[in-house]
Formats: C-alpha cells, structure tokens, sequence
C-alpha cells in the first residue's frame, strides 16, 4: 500500500485496478479477488419497512369486502328460500342505490345539476335493459341440477375474492386516466356470472330483475363506494367497516353457527394472522442490487 | 511458465459459427490462438440448418456440429442426458483433457460440463452475461448455474463486474473465478486511410434495436441532439422490434435527412459502416462486456456510452466518454463527445487498441487458467456429491440425484460400448499456410 504513494528507489507494486484492458495486471493474476470486490452490492435497497398496525389496518379494506360478499350470498339464499319477496328487494334495490349516491356525492364533494342527470339517464338505460333480459335469465339453466349451479356460484365468488382489487375499484369515478388490471376484470366479470346463475334459479321474472339488479348494484358500485369512503376519512372507513362486520357477523349467526365460525375465523385470519405474518417473513427478505443490474429507463417509454 | 504443457481442449457451446455474436467470436478467435499456441481445440455446437456433422475451420479448427436441433432461441432442448453418448464418444476420440463451456443460457454447454465431470474430467466455465437476482427468468437461471458451476473446476468471466456477478450467484469462492476479458481482431477494424471531415459530424450506432441494447433510449436522445447541433448526423445500423420506435421518431421531428437507418448490417460490413463515423454510441442497459465498443474504438471513434456493468472496464477514460441510462445525461456526454472530439487521431487510437487488446494475450491467459485446473486435485464421486448437497435444501438433493443418474448411465454406456471400442482420431499437423488465419497479423505489419 505505501509503496504506492512513496515510489521510486525500490521495487513498487503497482495498484491493482478493476480494468479489463492492457493484459494480464502486474503482480496480479487474473484470479486476484481485489478488497475492492463487491464493494458496490447494496443489500436490501428497495425494502419498505411495515408496520404491524398499518398493515393490520390496510387488511381492514379486505374484511370489509368479505362481509359485503356475504351479505349478498345472505341476501340470495334468503330469496332463493323466498323468505324476502321480490318488493322488498326492489326496496332494497332503490335504498341502496339513493345511499351510495348519497354517500359518493358527500365524499366526491363534486355536485352539479347535469352531473346528476348524465347519471339518472345512465342507471334508468341500465335497469331498462336489465328488465328486457330479465326473461332470458330466468330460463338460462333451466336444464342443470341447483347443485351444480350452486357449486359453480361458490367458485366463480371465491375466484372473485381471490382477483378483487382491494386497493382501488373496478369501475372508476368519472375522468380517472388509470386502467383497471387484467385481474380485476376477470374479478368483477366472475361475480357477475355468478349473480346470473344465482338469478336464474328464481321463479318469477320480477324476482331475476330485483336480484340481478341488487347484485350488480353491489358488484359494481360498492367497491368504488367504499373506496371514496376511505378516501375521505379513515375512521369514517373504521367505522362503517366495524359496523359491517357486526351486522353481517350476527346475521351469518342466525342462518348457520358453522358459517358464523368459518366467517369469525376467516376474519381474524385477514385482519391479525396475516399482517404478523407478513412482518415476521420481512426479516427473511433478502435482496441484492449492484452494477450488473439492468438499468431502469427513468421514463415512460409509451408517450 | 518454463516448459509449456500440451492441453487437448473442447470447446462446448450452443452459440458458434453460421452464427453470429460476442460469444461466438470469442470461441472462435481463442480456438484460433489457443492451435497457434500449440495446443489441440475441438468445438462441439449444435446442427444449424444443414450445417451438421464434422466442418474444419481455418487453421485446422474440428468443429462438432452435433445433429441436435435448436428449440428456442438457438438453444438444444434441454434433455439433461441425451447428449452423453455423443459427448462422451467426442472425449474419447478426441483425447481431450479439459472441456471448457461457454454462456450460462447454453443448455449444451451445461449438459456437457455436467457429463464431463461425471465422466472425471476437469471443466472450464465462461460466462459471458449478468443477470439480475429480481425476476422469475433470472432465480431459475441462477439456480442452473449453480448446478453447472457447483462442480466446475475452474470459471472464467469477461470483466470484473461480470466476476462478482458470478460469485453472487453460484457462491463459487472467489479465488476459483479468472477474469479474462474478450478482445477485438484489431486487423479487421482498422480506422480510415483518410479520416472524414469534420464539417458534418457523424454518430454511428451498431446494435440490435431491442430493449436491452437501449433503443428507447436513442429514441430520446436523438432528437435532442439533433436540435442542439446542426451539423450532426446519425447512422444507425442493426434491425429489431425496437425500430419502428425510431422510424416514428424520425418522421415526428422530421429527421429523415438525417437520421439514416440500414437495417441489419453483416458483421462483414460493420467495419465500413464504423469508419464513416466519428462518434460511436452504445445506448445498452445491460452489458457484461460489449465488444462493440472494442470494435469502435479499433477502428478510431471516440466512444459514448451507458455506464452499465462491465462497460466502466473496458476502455481508458480518455478514449470513453461514459453517461447515466438517462436521456439527459447522455446528451450532455455526446455534447463532450463532440468538443473532444478535434483531439482524436483515429490512427493513434487504433495503435493505442493494438496494445490494450489481442486475442493472444487472452489465449495466453486462458491456457494458465488450464493449467490451473488441470494441477487441482482430483475428486471421488461422494466428494462431489456433497458439494451438490450444500447448493439448498431441495435443489441440493435434486442436483445430486441429477448426477448419480448421470453416473448411473455413464456406466451402463461402458458396458454396452466399452472405451477401447471407440476409434480414437490421429492428430495430424498442418504444415503449410499455418499463419493464415483470419488474423492477419503479418499484413498488418506491412502497413
């Protein structure tokens, strides 16, 4: 090292430099490991720290969701068993269409008169069509066994919960630029179809109208609705999500106990197993950057 | 090194000649040095087109190319065994004491290391990319190449970013790593005899128009250059799905006088388009090595580039003018470019590349890497078995298996063809012609 800086009267060792041209280095042979290897690696760049209480109140956006699904398969079997007739769910229907559009005009805070008519005029093409087809649901699986439909509807809701965009929604408020996700799609698509099986069970045509139209209500709307929520207030978000989970937890309770423990248990699994979880296999992240990285283009390629 | 030991070497990789590439020349020219030295090369790749069977290259070079067709981006499919006959009949033929493989994406080159070692021979390996540790591609890779690498003997990488690149991902100790970098055939690119003015100045670029070689990147910075010099012109050869990006930028600002574009330009010619420049620019994200630069800066350009992997390496900065993958930068380092570039002397650099680079210091290099591996101590099967072991909990086991099978069939393949049964190949020596190879070292010196 120091006969580096001092030179001239005796032998000096040049310094090994970390150059690929001009030959084999003096001194150093081609298999010489420099101190100056890896130097440049940097471990774990890119790891965001979570916290236990943050993660836990994120997965709150997850229980909530999970309690809507519910009430709505609550709200199809208790059709389905014609314990609600088809005026209450047409009540319903119109409850929850002018309680949503309440709450997104308090939360959007954008209210104008022509606003409002763009989307009276969009909803009454919506249920209009919805009421045209309505027939055509009613005698869609008339031919397949209740079972296999019932079977398909749990599978097509359980691909739905497991492709759901819990962050944002599917449907977007007017003007966002962001597309929704391939899966996303494919969520709100399942769901769909499973609310068409459900309704095509039903035995009159006012009852697929009044089912179909409750099930696409929440499908579509109730995503965007409680993500204007939780934009803006979170304890506002808290709340109503605690209330949900209340409700929809006493009544699963009164339709089956084993439902109400799979529901109870699934739920603490969401909000309290899985942030511990995810925290605890944190310390296992293990991630290397260095120069042999691609670099990053610093802009968007599509202009 | 006193008295110079013979080695009989295979060359083993998916990526040779018709085909074309950094990989591809390095075995090439370092088969070429490697017989001057006097030793014995072989190369084994597989059938391309028609091209199968037993060729002879200049100089006596035996290529292998081993009726075994290519699925996937001229790679063999990858059957793990079904390339032991052949490759163990290519080493018994050919008395071949060292099997050196090239490039971690040959599923050849992996296959015969593997067989290679199985059957007790040392084995070379050189790798010639980088890769990262993020992405899907880039686990199963590496988990691959720590199979190979787990065994090998000696590795070889081409620049020292490439190094701690390789022992990052295969844990292989340091010590057992050889930097020894590529090198350019200096006699090929050579610069003009009269240098073109200075009036106009002309940027060249010679790349494939992908992502990775940073074709957005041109798409950004081209423009801009164009709008700050008047007097700069760009020549952009090679052909890739990044070119209609910068045929619409050429039509968007109105570029068509120019920015000329060639399309796909044979090696061949790579050195007429280079001389008709003055400035050469590589836009790559990613590179071990980057050979183009050599090529460049051999023919007497002043070189911008990205500052990305190995490049840093490869060149002297006062022959370099190195930038951030970023547009802005890589404007400010063609605006650098250009005020240094009245004191280039093209001729002067390409005498400067003579001394930096040749592919006989690189041979000379490599046959002490040889050497090397040939005086390492030998090692029984249950050694070797647990070094494969400590590769991960499953992987570890998996690649043991893997191999015990290997021995398994080695052994069934003597029994049912035993060594003695195999024709060995007489050497023989090519008498005349011997300093005709495509290096014309001789010519040069005439000039």
């Amino acid at each position: 090292m120091d006969s580096s800086t001092s030179g001239g009267s005796y032998h000096t060792q040049p310094k090994w430099r970390k150059v690929a041209y001009g030959g084999m280095q003096p001194g150093f042979d081609d298999n010489h490991t420099d101190e100056s290897f890896l130097e440049d690696i940097v471990m774990n760049a890119n790891v965001v720290k979570r916290d236990i209480l943050k993660v836990m109140l994120d997965s709150v956006s997850i229980s909530e969701y999970l309690c809507i699904v519910t009430l709505v398969g609550l709200v199809w079997t208790y059709t389905l068993r014609s314990t609600l007739d088809e005026n209450s769910l047409l009540f319903l229907d119109i409850g929850l269409l002018g309680s949503g559009f309440l709450i997104l005009l308090f939360t959007e805070g954008s209210l104008s008169l022509s606003l409002l008519l763009h989307y009276i005029l969009n909803i009454s093409y919506f249920t209009t069509g919805l009421y045209v087809l309505a027939p055509i649901y009613q005698t869609l699986t008339r031919s397949i066994s209740s079972d296999s439909i019932w079977a398909l509807s749990v599978s097509l809701i359980i691909l739905h919960l497991f492709l759901h965009d819990y962050s944002g929604s599917t449907v977007r408020a007017p003007g966002d630029v962001k597309n929704p996700s391939l899966t996303s799609c494919i969520s709100l698509n399942a769901s769909i179809v499973a609310s068409v099986l459900i309704a095509s069970r039903l035995p009159s045509r006012s009852h697929v109208f009044a089912i179909m139209l409750f099930s696409l209500q929440v499908f579509l709307f109730a995503p965007l609705v409680f993500y204007s929520i939780k934009k803006f207030s979170l304890h506002l978000h808290l709340l109503f999500s605690f209330c949900l989970v209340t409700i929809t937890l006493v009544y699963v309770y009164f339709l089956h106990q084993l439902f109400f423990i799979l529901l109870a248990s699934l739920l603490i699994f969401v909000t309290i197993v899985c942030p511990y979880w995810l925290i605890r296999i944190q310390e296992f992240k293990f991630e290397i950057n260095g120069p042999w990285d691609e670099a990053k283009l610093c802009f968007d390629i599509r202009d | 090194m006193g008295d110079q030991k013979r080695h009989r070497i295979l060359m083993v990789s998916d990526f040779f000649y018709p085909n074309f590439g950094g990989v591809e020349s390095h075995i090439y020219y370092l088969s070429q040095c490697l017989l001057k030295l006097g030793h014995k090369v072989v190369v084994m790749t597989h059938a391309y087109g028609n091209r199968s069977g037993v060729r002879y290259l200049t100089g006596g070079l035996k290529v292998y190319y081993v009726p075994w067709k290519p699925f996937l981006m001229q790679n063999t499919l990858p059957t793990f065994y079904g390339t032991l006959p052949i490759v163990r009949t290519i080493l018994i033929r050919e008395k071949i004491t060292l099997v050196h493989g090239h490039q971690a994406f040959s599923t050849l080159c992996h296959e015969a290391l593997m067989h290679g070692r199985t059957m007790g021979y040392k084995v070379v390996f050189t790798d010639h990319s980088l890769y990262g540790f993020a992405d899907v591609g880039s686990i199963h890779m590496n988990k691959v190449l720590q199979f190979t690498l787990a065994d090998v003997t000696e590795a070889i990488c081409v620049s020292h970013t490439s190094k701690e690149n390789t022992v990052l991902r295969s844990g292989l100790p340091p010590e057992k790593v050889f930097v020894v970098p590529n090198a350019v055939d200096t006699a090929m690119f050579k610069p003009a005899l009269n240098r073109p003015s200075t009036n106009e100045i002309i940027i060249v670029v010679v790349s494939r128009l992908v992502y990775r070689k940073g074709a957005d990147l041109l798409v950004e910075v081209i423009p801009e250059v164009c709008r700050m010099f008047p007097n700069v012109r760009f020549i952009i050869g090679g052909d890739g799905p990044k070119r209609v990006r910068l045929e619409e930028m050429r039509e968007k600002h109105g570029l068509q006088d120019r920015v000329e574009m060639l399309g796909a330009v044979p090696h061949a010619l790579v050195r007429s388009v280079l001389i008709s420049g003055h400035i050469f620019l590589n836009s790559s994200l990613t590179e071990a090595f980057c050979i183009a630069i050599l090529e460049a800066a051999s023919c007497g350009l002043l070189t911008v580039s990205t500052r990305v992997g190995g490049v840093p390496e490869v060149l002297p900065d006062d022959m370099v003018v190195l930038a951030e993958p970023d547009p802005g930068d890589m404007v400010q380092a063609i605006k650098k470019a250009i005020t240094m570039l009245p004191t280039i002397d093209p001729q002067e650099m390409h005498n400067r590349m003579k001394k930096l680079y040749d592919w006989h210091d690189v041979a000379k290099r490599t046959a002490i890497v040889y050497d090397h591996a040939l005086s390492s101590s030998d090692q029984n099967l249950i050694e070797r078995l647990s070094r494969y072991l400590s590769c991960g909990s499953w992987a570890g086991k998996l690649f043991c298996l893997v191999m015990l099978i290997d021995f398994l069939l080695w052994y069934f393949l003597k029994l049912w063809q035993p060594d003695e049964n195999i024709e060995v190949v007489p050497d023989f020596k090519l008498t005349c012609n011997q300093d005709q190879g495509p290096m014309l070292d001789n010519h040069d010196e005439k000039t």
